[in-house]
């Protein structure tokens, strides 16, 4: 009787205490530090099959660098170093003393791009501007928009101005090179612009457990159109882009380039396509990671970039640039400068 | 003759009848307890404030564990319930809690915000000594979220669970000088329910476009086991209480291959407006008072 007593007795407290699951401890030593780096970017990033990154190879290699000699600063480089093999501008480790960041995602590519030549001789130093883009109305009747930064949050009734004030044009240019992301909210008030019903602009996936393959099934990112009474844009639309666009703003060419009546003009994007995670080691160094691979709308990673559209490829150099000669914005002004307008009587006289 | 007494009797009766009625009806409306009942059962109402510290390791924010200060406060009101006083007691509590967490190396700030309502019905058996023990089931309501303010795409840990609990206590009263004085311990554990957690690499922003799959979990002691633990001392001055105490909370939960540890430890100091009822106050009438606490 008593034997039955303690086995129940015991079966009810391994169910107390199976709700406490252990996790790994890391301590505040140089390795314990290294470790939970290694082990934090092991179980959560995302893109190492597409990458074909051997992760344990790579820890292993610098883990020999670490001696007792190390000292925290040091510890920081071979820290970013080590993230440094993920080949990812999402990928940083952020101290009270610097921030790793992995640059020749772009700094191996051409800029194809300068403001100053932009603003001197296409804008004239005059133009509108409203939520951080600067607009204008190209000789030619080419609508011209520059979006800077996904950061600077886009209205819907200031998108509404743009559009109207610029409406009677061949077409519209949106310039984004050199932007590096923000929000991708900002996406669905641009996009939805340029659609007349919902469509479905990529996938979104996330990891579902440690492994380097537990992924969830893809889920659909949806697109809606603007709200009724919005001012809506129906004619050709050419995004400009360059090496410089991550993130959002990769994000943003993959869905516009998989509408009709969109081309993408320039260089390649320069990926970005994983959402982030923020975790920490015990030093207390944060690091950024992707998380979340997105896929464009045929179920393509985006990680390593958007192709322009076909024929579309163009690059200004920086001689041409300095002489006030931006060739990929001047492709797409060739591109468009022979459409219709879509309100001839209302050209002005003079033109 | 016959008939005008006869007359006047028939506009008499119903006279005296709505006298009968309203009578009845204004005992019902205030003093039903002394008319319908042998007893009067008061609610019993502690007013708690506890200040303590909290850790929380939840892995979907950080690997490492947050401690610092949390303040909270509890409500509870109980009562004897009417078709057995003497042996059912009920309680509702609602409770709130705020921390502000720090990692272990100091360089991120966590801020917690938690909120629950709880009712529980509990029969109780008074035993030799002045000792009374309790047991019971209820069901439990909690929500709330841990904001790791440096963190980009996974800012927040939310929790939500709505569960069965099962309830027990034990008290004893006993005088102090001249003082009644009552100390109990409580007992709260959660056991059936139902709790939210995120997928392991999910961003709330895949959750706002609409993909809810395997947010919801059943919640069992084997993957969302909770404790909630008061130790408390009640002096009873007769018009009001002062109510002393130690409070154990903990919160496991464990779904997704992500686990989330909250431990609270703090000390709790209440009111009883009222009093207890330890300290009998002279009562004109000869009623039977059945408190909930002992």
């Amino acid at each position: 009787m008593l034997k039955k007593f303690y086995i129940i007795l015991l079966s009810v407290l391994s169910l107390f205490f199976s709700g406490c699951h252990e996790d790994p401890e890391y301590k505040n030593t140089l390795m314990g530090n290294y470790d939970a780096l290694a082990d934090i970017i092991d179980t959560h990033y995302c893109f190492f099959a597409d990458k074909d990154i051997n992760w344990k190879e790579k820890v292993e290699k610098y883990r020999q660098e670490i001696t007792e000699e190390t000292s925290v600063l040091d510890l920081f480089f071979i820290c970013s170093q080590l993230l440094d093999e993920l080949k990812d501008g999402h990928v940083n480790l952020s101290s009270r003393f610097s921030t790793s960041y992995y640059r020749n995602w772009w700094s191996d590519y051409p800029q194809d791009f300068n403001q100053r030549t932009l603003e001197e001789y296409y804008l004239d130093f005059n133009w509108l501007s409203t939520n951080g883009i600067m607009y204008k109305q190209l000789p030619g009747e080419i609508a011209y928009m520059y979006y800077p930064s996904f950061s600077y949050t886009i209205s819907d009734s200031s998108l509404d101005y743009i559009l109207a004030i610029m409406a009677n044009s061949r077409g519209l240019i949106i310039d984004i090179r050199d932007n590096g992301g923000g929000e991708l909210t900002n996406i669905n008030t641009l996009v939805g612009r340029f659609i007349e019903e919902k469509i479905i602009g990529g996938y979104i996936m996330h990891k579902t457990g440690p492994a380097h393959d537990d992924f969830s099934e893809p889920y659909p990112m949806e697109y809606k159109p603007a709200a009724e009474g919005r001012v809506k844009w129906n004619g050709d639309v050419v995004v400009l882009t360059n090496r410089s666009c991550f993130s959002a703003a990769n994000n943003f060419v993959a869905v516009m380039k998989s509408l009709p009546k969109v081309r993408i003009v320039g260089a390649k994007t320069g990926g970005g396509g994983g959402l982030p995670f923020t975790s920490e080691i015990p030093v207390g160094w944060s690091v950024r990671f992707s998380a979340c691979p997105i896929l464009d709308s045929e179920g393509h990673i985006i990680e390593n970039g958007i192709d322009p559209s076909p024929g579309c490829e163009v690059h200004s150099t920086e001689e041409e640039l300095a002489k006030g000669k931006d060739a990929i914005l001047d492709f797409a002004i060739d591109l468009l400068k022979d459409n219709p307008l879509p309100f001839p009587e209302d050209r002005p006289e003079d033109e | 003759m016959m008939k005008k007494k006869t007359k006047k009797k028939a506009t008499a009766i119903p006279f005296k009848g709505f006298l009968q009625v309203f009578f009845l009806m204004t005992s019902l409306a205030g003093f039903s307890q002394e008319i319908l009942e042998p007893s009067s059962r008061p609610v019993t109402g502690y007013y708690n404030l506890g200040i303590g510290r909290t850790s929380v390791k939840a892995t979907y924010l950080s690997p490492l564990t947050y401690t610092g200060p949390e303040i909270s406060l509890t409500g509870s009101w109980s009562k004897a319930m009417p078709f057995n006083p003497e042996n059912a007691v009920m309680e509702f509590d609602a409770n709130a809690s705020f921390c502000n967490l720090l990692n272990p190396a100091q360089t991120a700030r966590m801020v917690g915000l938690y909120a629950g309502f709880s009712w529980d019905m509990a029969w109780r058996k008074r035993l030799p000594f002045d000792f009374q023990i309790t047991a019971g089931g209820g069901a439990d309501i909690k929500g709330g979220a841990y904001y790791l303010l440096r963190n980009s795409n996974n800012p927040v840990q939310a929790l939500a669970n709505i569960s069965l609990t099962v309830v027990g206590s034990a008290s004893k009263h006993f005088i102090l000088g001249k003082l009644p004085v009552l100390i109990t311990d409580r007992v709260k554990i959660p056991s059936l329910g139902v709790f939210f957690c995120p997928q392991y690499g999910e961003t709330y922003y895949e959750i706002y476009l609409g993909n809810h799959k395997g947010l919801a979990h059943t919640g069992w002691w084997g993957n969302n086991f909770c404790i909630d633990n008061l130790l408390s001392v009640t002096l009873d001055f007769g018009r009001t209480a002062l109510s002393l105490g130690y409070r154990f909370e903990a919160y496991t939960q464990w779904a997704n291959n992500l686990n989330t540890k909250i431990f609270t430890n703090s000390f709790v100091i209440g009111v009883v407006p009222g009093g207890i009822g330890l300290k009998k106050p002279i009562r004109k009438t000869q009623e039977q008072v059945i408190y909930s606490l002992y």
